[in-house]
């Protein structure tokens, strides 16, 4: 399939303003504006920005869907540097999911030509007609229908935009699946990786649906002829930069050929399994007995067999050196899905009692065809099922049900608008869910500090809000027991970190890292101060950390939340959780204190 | 006293059917503690990152075990 020359559209070029600029989109009439960054915004991107944006813009009563909520990508403080495993970009808005204010980052070489353009932050507002492609390069922006490429499977689309774009080694491209036009609740906003495949997400809360309800079907960024980032002082960011690289270079965890390079985040299957923190058939039991089927080892054998060979895992984004991402191969060697995380596994797998790799690994693709998040898919697959749907453990019949979304059919529609819309629709109590968003995969009940995240994050169930299960779990940066709830200090000191991180554009994958090798973290505020002529010091990670935080809750104030929405589900109170057969009690008063 | 044991990610060489998660049975004697097993099973001590006992992580290596104890062994792990 091939375009036509883009017809109809209006260019605004870029050509002699300076770096650092808002990209302003309205799609109402699809028109396109370059404006200088505000004072107030200074030395903010990533998702410190995108939040500011949300917060300042957008009117917190809003339908998500409707033409005043908008859609912000900012790419990180970072990003588009020499800088390593930096190229997430953030994307915010109004979440359709829980209603209050949403930030999903994803890994991908878009980021850095958004900001090698120039482009500090990329604001769509409006609502246009029918779907559009919106392509933005040095010369300006351009709009072009792209209805007909509704309905259609990502790996369909996306080679040929590469064709016609002049390929992957001059575009990116950002798109939204059926899902997203659909204004399906769990569709998430998809970018390629370094090889082209469709498959990296900024995928909860929604933003694949305001992106489809705003009309834009594709964003393709070409950064040919861009000047680059700018960087205020040299010697510091060279400084920074080569301690940061020190760091991943030499932890266990994210260096090369270790546990996330060999394994995959699917590593984690087994270690949260055999901690009895891994929830199985929709949150029932801690213990899957299949579980080191589906698991990251699983996945490293598996593709021994099939291939003939050792595959380690690749880079999703430029400059990654943890390099996580992974490949699943079908009998005969060929690729089938990627990237089969942790979260993917655990959701379509345990979580719906499937321990069938190439049956998870089906799943996992479609829901990148049709545009979803795995985690809130297989969240709602897992409470049909609990409803009647579907037996647990029947593979087939999930698949058959990622297919009704990807058709778009009445049952599809409802698993697609999420976990909770499912469990009334079948009449189910038990859904693990907070502020409407489906719990990730670990159980809350097991590892109290994860849980109080889930229950006080702005985000709705988030563990990457604040990963407390480095030290809850994993021995890392510290040794705590997950079944100690004293948790408050932790609790809020990893989202202050965990914000700041995202405004960096560094994966959240560096925390590993920076929490263990202080050089490391003293390298990521170096490297900003390096780009931003800032003087930043460790104490400001945590202030910055706190104004991101303090924005979005005031957000979520004014949109409606209150502490009565800062709790996990009433069933995790009365129901114990084997293998420990422990309820949630955090007392309602410690997830207060949180955020004070 | 007998031990059910699971070894993961680069350590499952050293269990029996070579697959991680494999659960396989050590005889030990009454006095034996985790460090003691961590040895007969040829996995040097420095390397095993995370020890879980019945689901629980166990930092103190001395602790003696019990019959029928369930372990795991790990290196060092981490995922999101
Ligand atoms: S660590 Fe993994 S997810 Fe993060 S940027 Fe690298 S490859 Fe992507």
């Amino acid at each position: 399939m091939t375009y036509g020359a883009m017809t109809g559209t209006k260019t605004h070029s870029l050509k002699g303003e300076n770096m650092d600029r808002f990209l302003r989109i309205n799609m109402t009439n699809r028109t396109a504006k370059f404006e200088p960054v505000p004072a107030q915004y200074k030395d903010r991107a990533g998702r410190w920005l995108t939040s500011s944006i949300v917060h300042d813009e957008v009117p917190a009563t809003c339908h998500p869907l409707g033409p005043n909520n908008k859609l912000v990508f900012s790419p990180g403080i970072v990003t588009g540097t020499s800088s390593p495993t930096s190229s997430r970009i953030s994307v915010g808005g109004k979440s359709p999911l829980t209603g209050g204010i949403k930030e999903a980052n994803a890994g991908t070489g878009w980021s850095r030509r958004l900001v090698r353009l120039g482009i500090r932050a990329l604001i769509i507002e409006g609502k246009a007609d029918g779907l559009w492609l919106l392509k933005i390069d040095k010369n300006g922006a351009q709009f072009e229908a792209a209805d007909s490429h509704a309905g259609a499977r990502l790996s369909e689309v996306y080679p040929p935009l590469f064709t016609r774009f002049g390929g992957l080694k001059t575009v990116d491209v950002c798109s939204i699946g059926v899902a997203g036009e659909n204004r399906m609740s769990a569709a998430g906003i998809c970018f390629n990786d370094q090889d082209g495949r469709p498959t990296r997400y900024a995928g909860r809360g929604g933003l694949g649906a305001v992106m489809g309800s705003k009309g834009l079907k594709f964003i393709v960024v070409d950064d040919a002829g861009a000047e680059g980032v700018a960087i205020a002082k040299q010697d510091v960011f060279d400084a920074g930069r080569k301690k940061m690289a020190a760091a991943l270079t030499e932890h266990a965890i994210t260096k090369p050929r270790g546990a996330l390079n060999s394994y995959g985040t699917a590593v984690l299957v087994n270690i949260i399994n055999e901690a009895g923190a891994l929830p199985t058939h929709n949150f029932r039991s801690g213990r899957f007995d299949g579980a080191a089927k589906i698991a990251g080892e699983a996945i490293f054998e598996g593709n021994k067999e099939r291939t003939g060979k050792e595959l380690y895992n690749h880079a999703c984004s430029p400059g990654c050196i943890i390099q996580c991402s992974n490949t699943w191969h079908r009998p005969d060697g060929s690729e089938h899905s990627s990237c089969v995380e942790y979260e993917s596994a655990w959701a379509l797998g345990a979580n719906c009692g499937i321990d069938n790799l190439d049956q998870v690994a089906e799943m996992n693709l479609l829901c990148n065809e049709y545009g979803l998040d795995t985690i809130e898919i297989g969240g709602a697959i897992a409470v049909a099922m609990e409803g009647g749907v579907a037996a647990f453990g029947d593979g087939a019949r999930a698949i058959e049900l990622v297919h009704e979304i990807g058709k778009a059919t009445p049952l599809g529609k409802i698993l697609g608008a999420g976990a909770l819309v499912t469990g009334k629709a079948f009449g189910v109590a038990r859904v693990p869910h907070v502020k409407g968003q489906n719990m990730p995969a670990y159980e809350p009940r097991a590892i109290k500090g994860i849980g109080m995240t889930y229950a006080i994050s702005t985000m709705g169930a988030d563990h990457t809000a604040g990963y407390t299960i480095a030290p809850e779990m994993l021995g890392v940066s510290g040794k705590l027991d997950p079944l100690d709830p004293n948790k408050t200090e932790l609790a809020r000191a990893f989202q202050y970190a965990t914000a700041f991180i995202d405004t960096t554009g560094h994966c959240l994958f560096i925390a590993f890292a920076i929490l263990d090798i202080a050089s490391g973290f003293e390298g990521m505020v170096e490297e900003c101060n390096g780009v931003l002529g800032t003087n930043w010091t460790a104490d400001d990670v945590g202030r910055i950390g706190k104004e991101v935080l303090d924005l979005e809750l005031d957000f979520n104030r004014k949109a409606g939340f209150t502490k009565a929405d800062d709790r996990l589900p009433e069933f995790m109170t009365y129901e114990p959780l084997p293998p420990h057969n422990v309820v949630w009690d955090v007392p309602d008063a410690e997830l207060d204190k949180v955020f004070g | 006293m007998r031990v059910e044991v699971r070894l993961y990610a680069s350590f499952a060489e050293h269990a029996p059917t070579h697959r991680a998660g494999d659960a396989f049975y050590v005889d030990l004697e009454a006095t034996d503690s985790l460090l003691n097993l961590i040895s007969r099973l040829g996995i040097a001590a420095k390397d095993v990152h995370l020890s879980m006992v019945n689901g629980r992580v166990v930092y103190d290596r001395s602790q003696i075990l019990q019959d029928k104890d369930r372990i795991g062994l790990f290196p060092p792990v981490g995922g999101g």
